[in-house]
């Protein structure tokens, strides 16, 4: 019951703010007493069915550069493997969960900054008058002239396929270690270095995290044990009621007073998370039955 | 109803044995128990469940001065205990020790607090108590044989470890001492009530009851109780273990399914 509550709360607030919810369901799934290793893996499973249904909707709008999002998702099924052995290697070595939290702590108090930073200036000129100028990087960029360029009719782009295979990859390694979609990098990554069009970013996205996330689950299922079905079910219905109840009321607050909230909640995690490192825990020690191994 | 039924069976039974004056015997049949039910089925709504644990002191004439003490054993187990160090700033786990064999889960109940109802070598001997669980470091995983500083283990590590191991079992409602949790009823029959916690290890769960007189054992009877998963869980339980591919492959089909089975009903909407 708690979890579907959990789920449904986080579902609200990925509708209200247009996130994937992985990045904030997580570090709660930690705080309530989940396992840090049993809630990644069973949070990317959850995020494989919220990216489906969310994907879809882009498809149908044909919203999806496919060539753009197989090569993401090459990039991105490699990154995850690797990020699976890692996971594995932490793990055996009884690190995993400070990989874990270190992780957040970083990702999420760089990206609450930056989030915070942009929309209170947004507020601020919005208030004065002034139109939001977006802002974009000198006009060519050299990392997308490199070799082994391939045409993106989708997106209007002859860019080299380096520069999304290695987003891909570090999108797919961060999607294994911290049960997220990814979106949250991959979306910015796709508009201000590959230049590519806002208006099939977020279909591409979802198409390649649905295909990255599954490749997270399976493999964490295989390699660590670490999936509960159970648990990411009941997320999956709790996200699926909270996001319809998240779209609706997202739609009565502005852009840029929802982003300034959403980056105060991303910093209140991180807080969260970084304290509870620094601090010293009621309990130093911890107990894990010891796998039979092969 | 087959639990008041044996209940009342045991309690017949007893009173056929007082009444017909079996002389004293050897003490392996000084005291006969049972339990409410020798298998536990968790499945996924599992909160915890009562069982009674009960029998019959026979042919003793004491007077009251009986005790009877009741130990639930899970299935064995090795664990590895870390234990967290502050290293530049923030607590990582910064050692490992392998221990074991130790049960999963351990309870003991009795009429009286256990020390005053056998020496510590009694105790000792019998494994009454958690503090007397034996145990040894197995440390066979790499990270604690690796050499490091502060990780020599002497008998006063050991005895932090286990004290630690109890604490935190403890704290899971996993290992219980209740000093009250036998009564007596008549000086002849006792009757023990357990609740088994939500997380139960599964497995064969061994059941031992004591008879102590004078601080010694008078009357032993082991018996067997399983825990047991069933249902969709127990699948999945299997499948996540034994074919770890196919259980991912399934996560990721019901994702699929639910999140094109949510797009088509919203899109209808």
């Amino acid at each position: 019951m708690t979890l579907i509550g959990m789920g449904g709360l986080v579902g609200f607030m990925s509708g209200m703010f247009g996130v994937g919810g992985g990045f904030l369901m997580t570090p709660l799934l930690i705080f309530i007493g989940i396992p840090p290793a049993v809630a990644v893996a069973s949070e990317a499973n959850q995020i494989v069915a919220s990216s489906v249904s969310g994907g879809l909707a882009h498809w149908r709008r044909r919203a999806v550069d496919i060539r753009m999002g197989l090569i993401l998702m090459s990039g991105g099924v490699a990154g995850s493997y690797a990020g699976v052995q890692l996971f594995k290697l932490l793990r055996a070595l009884g690190q995993v969960d400070l990989l874990i939290s270190s992780s957040y702590v970083i990702f999420l108090s760089v990206i609450g900054a930056l989030m915070l930073r942009e929309s209170l200036h947004a507020i601020r000129e919005t208030r004065k008058g002034r139109p939001i100028r977006v802002r974009r990087p000198g006009q060519h960029s050299w990392i997308l002239r490199l070799p082994l360029r391939m045409r993106f009719r989708q997106s209007g782009l002859y860019i080299s396929i380096i520069p999304p295979l290695l987003i891909g990859f570090l999108v797919g390694m961060l999607s294994a270690i911290m049960g997220v979609g990814g979106g949250f990098i991959m979306v910015p990554a796709m508009i201000y270095l590959l230049r590519m069009p806002t208006n099939v970013v977020i279909g591409t996205s979802l198409f390649q995290i649905i295909f990255v996330t599954s490749a997270v689950t399976v493999l964490h299922a295989v390699e660590n044990q670490t999936v509960d079905i159970v648990l990411a079910v009941l997320l999956m219905i709790g996200g699926v009621i909270g996001a319809q109840f998240g779209a609706i009321a997202g739609q009565r607050l502005r852009g840029e007073e929802l982003r300034a909230l959403l980056a105060l909640i991303v910093l209140g995690v991180a807080c969260k998370l970084l304290l509870d490192l620094v601090f010293e825990p009621a309990e130093l020690f911890s107990i894990q039955r010891l796998e039979v191994g092969p | 109803m087959k639990t008041t039924l044996s209940f009342l069976a045991s309690v017949v039974l007893a009173a056929m044995c007082v009444s017909s004056g079996m002389a004293q015997k050897a003490h392996a049949n000084a005291l006969v128990a049972d339990l409410s039910k020798d298998q536990i089925r968790v499945a996924s709504n599992f909160t915890g469940e009562k069982i009674l644990l009960f029998g019959a002191i026979e042919g003793r004439d004491t007077g009251g001065a009986s005790d009877v003490v009741v130990v639930v054993r899970g299935p064995s187990e090795n664990f590895t205990l870390r234990r967290k160090k502050r290293v530049a700033g923030i607590w990582v786990n910064a050692e490992a020790r392998t221990l074991g064999p130790l049960p999963g889960y351990y309870a003991v109940a009795s009429t009286r607090p256990l020390a005053d109802i056998a020496p510590v070598s009694e105790r000792a001997k019998h494994q009454i108590g958690p503090e007397y669980l034996r145990f040894s470091l197995l440390d066979q995983t790499p990270e604690a044989a690796a050499p490091k500083t502060g990780s020599h283990s002497g008998p006063r590590d050991i005895a932090l470890y286990h004290e630690s191991f109890v604490r935190i079992k403890s704290g899971q409602n996993l290992y219980s001492v209740d000093p009250d949790g036998v009564r007596i009823i008549a000086d002849r029959l006792f009757r023990a009530e357990l609740t088994l916690p939500s997380g139960l290890p599964f497995g064969t769960y061994i059941t031992e009851f004591f008879l102590f007189e004078k601080g010694r054992v008078v009357g032993y009877q082991t018996g067997e109780l399983s825990v047991a998963i069933t249902g969709l869980e127990q699948w999945l339980r299997v499948t996540a273990h034994d074919m770890p591919l196919l259980y991912g492959l399934f996560g990721v089909f019901i994702a699929g399914l639910m999140g094109w089975g949510v797009a088509t009903l919203f899109r209808r909407v």
